[in-house]
C-alpha cells in the first residue's frame, strides 16, 4: 500500500510543467525589485503609455508602471496563498485527525461543525464578513484560512479512521507502542501525501480568493494585488490599454492557478492507484 | 462507504482525493433524519449552516466598534437620514434594548420577510434582491443544466476511449481551460466577442428601450444571455469532465461491463446504459457540493458583464456600503444553495436505490 506518491511526481511531465510555471512566477515575485526599473507606487509622468523599451506593459491610468505592479502583485499572491495552505492544513489535520482518534461525542460534533460548513457558500460568507472588516492582509490571510478548513479535515478524518485499521498500526500497537509514537511514526507520515495535496487545493483557493475578493473590491488599499488592477482596467475596455493592461494581469493570475492545479492534479492521480493503471496518459496529459 | 459495505456491494467510485469526501455518508444518522425519513440526513447540516448565517449576519454588525446603527446601516447612510427614520430605525431593531430583545425583533423581522431597508435604492431589501434574483437563477441554473450535460457526455466518451487522441486532448485541453479563474475567462470573451469582434452585446440582459416584443425579445435577451453563460459553462465543463470520465475509466474494468459486452449489448448501450448510468452518481453528488461555486462564479461573471443580477447587485451594494442589501443577498443566497443542495440530495437517492434503502 506504501506508494511514494511525492517521489512519482518528478516523473509526470504535469507536475513538472505546473511546477516550472510556479518557479518562474517566484522567482518573478522574489527578484521583483531587481527586474523592473521602476517602483510599482510611483508616477511615472504618463498616463496610458503603450508599452515601450522603458515601461514593458506601458503605464495604466493613474500613470503606474504595469510590469512592476504585475510583478510586486505576484508577491501578495503567493504570499497569500503560502500562508493560507499552512495555516488551513494545519486545522484540517487537527480537527480531522483529533475527531478520528477520540471519537465519541467529540467526533460527532467536529463533523456537524464540518458538514454545516462545507454546505455553506464560503466566498459569500466571507465577502460579508470582509465587507465590514475590511481586513487587512495578515487579518484576510486568517479569513481565508478559516473558511476553508473543514473539507480537508472530513478527508484527513476518514484517512486516519481508515490508517487506524490497518496490519502494521496494529502490529505497532500488539508490539505495546504508545498513542503518540503511533501518531508520529506510523500515521503522520502516512498522511503526508494527501496533507500535500489538500495544500495545494488550499493554495489555490486562496489565490483565487484574494484575487476575487480584490476584484469585488475588498482589499488593503496599501496591497498590489492583481484582483484591483484587473477591476481597475476592466472600466477601460473602450480604449486598447486591456491589451497590454487586463490580459497580462489576467494571464498571470490564470498561470499562477493552472500551475497550482496541474500539481494538485498530478499528485492526486498518483494518490489514487485506480487511476495508475493508465501510465500512458502521463505523457500524453501534457501536449 | 457504510451503505456500500452494508449491503455486500462493492464502494461506490469516487475517483479523486477530493470527491473521497462524497463517499463518505455520515456515519450516524442525526435525530432529525430519523424522524423525518424520507429526507436525507444533510437536512440538519443545512437547518444548522442557515443558523450560522442567521448569527453571523445578528451578531456581525453589532460586533463592530461604535453604534450598531452605524455598523448596521453604514456611515454614508446616517449621513442622509433624518432623525425621525433613526428614532424608527432603533424602535424597529430594538437598538435601545438588550441582545435578547434585539435577537427577538431580529428574527421575528425576518420571519415576516423584512430583510431592512435598502438606502441605497430606496426600497425594501427583499423587493430589490427579488427584481435581480431571475436573472441569476436564467443563468445559474442554464450554466448548470448545460455543463453537466456537456460534461457528461464527453467524460463518457472520452472514458471510453481512453487513451486515443480524442480523451488526451479533450483532458488536456479542458484541464487547461479549468485552471482559469471565472472572471478572467469572462473578460477574455467580452474582449474577444464584444470588444474586438463586436458581434455579441457588452453588458446588460436585454437592450434598453429598444421595445422588443415576443420572439424578438427572446433572441435579445439570449444574445445577452450568450456570453456570461458561456464563460461559465467552459469553467465549469472541466470538473464534471474530469470526474465523468475517470469514473468511466474504473467502471469499464467491472465485470457487468464484461457480461453486458458478452450477451452481445450495442456499443452505444453499453457506453451510456451501463457505464453511463453509473457515472451518473459519483457526478450528482459532485454537482450538488459544486452549487456554491456555481453561485458565487456568477456572482463574479455577473460583473464583468454588468448582467442585472444578484452579483451586480451585491457589487454595487459593496461600493455604496449599503450593508442591509450585503446581508439580504448573502440570506436569500444561502438560501437558495441550500434548497438546491437538498434537491440535489433528494435526487442523489431517486438515482441510487442503495441510498434509499440504507435508510
Amino acid at each position: 500500500m506504501h506508494i511514494d506518491a511525492l517521489g512519482e511526481l518528478y516523473q509526470d511531465p504535469l507536475a513538472r510543467a505546473g511546477a516550472i510555471m510556479l518557479v518562474i512566477i517566484a522567482g518573478l515575485a522574489i527578484f521583483a525589485p531587481l527586474i523592473s526599473g521602476y517602483s510599482p507606487h510611483d508616477y511615472t509622468g504618463k498616463i496610458f503609455s503603450p508599452p515601450d523599451i522603458d515601461h514593458p506593459l506601458g503605464t495604466d491610468s493613474v500613470g503606474q508602471d504595469i510590469w512592476a505592479r504585475l510583478l510586486f502583485g505576484a508577491r501578495t499572491s503567493l504570499l497569500v496563498a503560502l500562508s493560507v495552505a499552512l495555516i488551513s492544513s494545519s486545522l484540517s489535520v487537527i480537527v480531522g485527525a483529533s475527531a478520528a482518534l477520540a471519537g465519541g461525542l467529540y467526533e460527532s460534533f467536529c463533523m456537524r461543525i464540518i458538514d454545516a460548513m462545507i454546505s455553506l457558500p464560503t466566498i459569500i460568507v466571507m465577502i460579508l464578513v470582509a465587507s465590514y472588516l475590511r481586513p487587512s492582509l495578515p487579518l484576510l490571510i486568517l479569513l481565508i484560512s478559516l473558511f476553508s478548513w473543514p473539507g480537508g479535515a472530513r478527508i484527513i478524518r476518514s484517512q486516519v479512521l481508515s490508517l487506524k485499521q490497518r496490519m502494521h498500526i496494529n502490529a505497532a500497537r500488539t508490539f505495546g507502542a504508545g498513542k503518540g509514537h503511533i501518531i508520529f511514526t506510523h500515521i503522520i507520515p502516512d498522511l503526508s501525501p494527501i496533507i500535500c495535496a489538500l495544500m495545494m487545493q488550499d493554495a489555490r483557493r486562496a489565490v483565487f480568493m484574494e484575487a476575487g475578493l480584490a476584484f469585488l473590491g475588498i482589499s488593503d488599499p496599501t496591497v498590489i494585488s492583481w484582483g484591483k488592477m484587473m477591476n481597475q482596467a476592466l472600466a477601460f475596455t473602450y480604449l486598447d490599454v486591456w491589451q497590454w493592461w487586463l490580459v497580462p494581469i489576467g494571464l498571470a493570475l490564470s498561470a499562477t492557478l493552472i500551475g497550482i492545479s496541474f500539481l494538485s492534479f498530478s499528485l492526486e492521480t498518483a494518490m489514487d492507484p485506480r487511476l495508475r493503471r493508465e501510465e500512458s496518459m502521463g505523457a500524453a496529459r501534457l501536449t | 462507504m457504510n451503505t456500500s459495505n452494508k449491503y455486500g456491494l462493492r464502494d461506490g467510485p469516487p475517483v479523486r482525493a477530493s470527491d473521497a469526501l462524497v463517499n463518505e455518508a455520515h456515519p450516524e444518522l442525526g435525530i432529525a433524519s430519523k424522524l423525518l425519513g424520507i429526507f436525507p440526513s444533510s437536512l440538519a447540516n443545512y437547518l444548522i449552516a442557515l443558523t450560522a448565517i442567521f448569527s453571523i449576519n445578528f451578531i456581525l454588525p453589532r460586533l463592530m466598534p461604535g453604534d450598531p446603527l452605524q455598523a448596521i446601516y453604514g456611515q454614508e447612510a446616517l449621513v442622509v437620514m433624518s432623525d425621525e427614520v433613526e428614532a424608527q430605525i432603533i424602535r424597529q431593531f430594538s437598538l435601545d434594548k438588550s441582545w435578547w430583545d434585539q435577537m427577538l425583533a431580529y428574527v421575528l423581522g425576518l420571519l415576516q420577510g423584512d430583510l431592512g431597508f435598502s438606502y441605497y435604492y430606496r426600497e425594501q431589501v427583499f423587493h430589490v434582491i427579488l427584481g435581480a434574483l431571475p436573472w441569476t437563477l436564467l443563468l445559474t441554473g442554464l450554466a448548470l443544466v448545460l455543463a453537466t450535460a456537456i460534461g457528461l457526455v464527453l467524460g463518457i466518451e472520452s472514458g471510453y476511449a481512453r487513451g486515443s487522441n480524442l480523451d488526451r486532448s479533450l483532458v488536456a485541453g479542458l484541464m487547461f481551460l479549468g485552471g482559469f479563474p471565472d472572471f478572467f475567462i469572462g473578460i477574455l470573451l467580452l474582449l474577444i466577442f464584444a470588444v474586438s469582434l463586436q458581434v455579441l452585446p457588452i453588458s446588460g440582459a436585454a437592450s434598453p428601450y429598444a421595445g422588443h416584443e415576443g420572439l424578438a425579445h427572446i433572441v435579445d435577451v439570449l444574445k445577452h444571455l450568450a456570453l456570461p453563460l458561456s464563460s461559465m459553462i467552459l469553467v465549469r465543463l472541466g470538473g464534471i469532465f474530469l470526474l465523468t470520465r475517470n469514473t468511466i475509466v474504473t467502471l469499464l474494468g467491472e465485470s457487468f461491463i464484461l457480461t453486458a459486452r458478452a450477451k452481445g449489448c450495442q456499443e452505444r448501450r453499453i457506453k451510456y446504459a451501463h457505464a453511463g448510468r453509473n457515472g451518473l452518481l459519483p457526478v450528482a453528488t459532485a454537482t450538488g457540493l459544486r452549487i456554491p461555486q456555481l453561485f458565487t462564479g456568477a456572482l463574479f461573471i455577473e460583473i464583468v458583464f454588468s448582467y442585472p443580477g444578484v452579483g451586480s447587485l451585491l457589487n454595487t451594494a459593496i461600493d455604496a456600503r449599503d450593508y442591509p442589501l450585503i446581508q439580504g443577498i448573502l440570506l436569500i443566497v444561502t438560501l437558495t444553495v441550500l434548497t438546491a443542495n437538498f434537491l440535489v440530495d433528494l435526487l442523489y437517492s431517486r438515482l441510487d436505490p442503495r441510498v434509499r434503502y440504507a435508510h
